[in-house]
């Protein structure tokens, strides 16, 4: 197996960002015992000087990006902008990105795969999600949170086995929908079957831009 | 002022609503985490909040009539 270099921006500053990053995590675990080379821009690291400056010098081929968003725009630790539309996108150039980010595949990820990101994938509206208030300074345990971010991690799962873009994109919108069925057999309660309009929110939400045929 | 259609989705969205349990919270990005009350409250309000969860409960409610969820094997497919 190919080595890869593997990028994670994982910011922690409020609780969206805690639950995202710690999900993340596991990514960066698996990554590493298969032996990827992994650079985890954890917290105070995920700014955008040292964002810039390990893409400038390690050219990862993979980038795995958690944080706010918009449109434009996929933000760091504290709200910090790492990478906007029009202004610093070509540094993703030669990567294959997921951006765990609301909506920034619209428009970040369009003029991305553009100007020379072989695919970005991501959402192309908010991505929602619920959790248990009160575990959510525990986000591991949160087997609510788990529904949602389980089959998100499905993208960088895929493409860290050598899915392409496209086929990465489908295992994660049917990881979405197994929960999805799941959740509606009638042994499931009705507080957890309230969590299927969002999953399927974020399911139909998933796509990509660029190179169906993109792998690492 | 919302017409007497827009009232009426406005409270079937609200009545969904009021099934969220209580002890979650919803993370909906950049504008913050939400309990079903406060989601209550901007649905009412019409704001972006509320519009947005306006549209995720009735792209919801739509899937279920176009069966998406019995049309699932067009999702899950083969395994790749």
């Amino acid at each position: 197996m190919t080595q890869t270099i593997f990028l994670v921006t994982r910011p922690k500053y409020d609780y969206t960002t805690r639950y995202i990053s710690t999900w993340a995590e596991k990514m960066v675990e698996w990554s590493r015992e298969k032996g990827h080379f992994v650079l985890d821009l954890e917290g105070k690291r995920a700014c955008k000087k040292e964002f810039e400056s390990i893409i400038e010098s390690k050219r990862p081929s993979l980038i795995f990006l958690n944080g706010h968003g918009n449109d434009s725009v996929v933000t760091g630790q504290d709200g910090e902008i790492l990478v906007e539309a029009g202004k610093n996108n070509r540094m993703l150039g030669g990567a294959i990105v997921y951006a765990l980010s609301c909506r920034s595949v619209k428009v970040l990820g369009a003029i991305s795969v553009q100007q020379g990101t072989r695919a970005y994938i991501g959402y192309e509206e908010d991505f929602i999600f619920m959790y248990t208030s009160e575990v959510r300074t525990r986000p591991v345990e949160d087997k609510i949170a788990a529904l949602f971010l389980e089959p998100s991690n499905q993208v960088v799962l895929s493409l860290l086995k050598g899915h392409n873009a496209r086929d990465s994109q489908t295992n994660a919108k049917k990881a979405f929908m197994r929960t999805i069925q799941k959740l509606l057999n009638s042994q499931t309660s009705k507080e957890d079957t309230t969590t299927v309009r969002y999953l399927l929110w974020d399911m139909k939400n998933l796509g990509y831009r660029g190179d169906a045929e993109a792998a690492i | 002022m919302p017409n007497e259609e827009e009232k009426e989705i406005i409270e079937l969205v609200i009545a969904r609503l009021q099934t969220l349990p209580e002890g979650r919270e919803i993370s909906i990005g950049s504008a913050g985490d939400f309990t079903k009350e406060e989601l209550i409250q901007h649905v009412q309000s019409q704001d972006e909040i509320g519009r947005k969860m306006v549209a995720v409960e009735m792209d919801f409610l739509r899937s279920l009539k176009e069966g998406v969820f019995y049309d699932a094997n067009d999702i899950l497919g083969d395994e790749t």
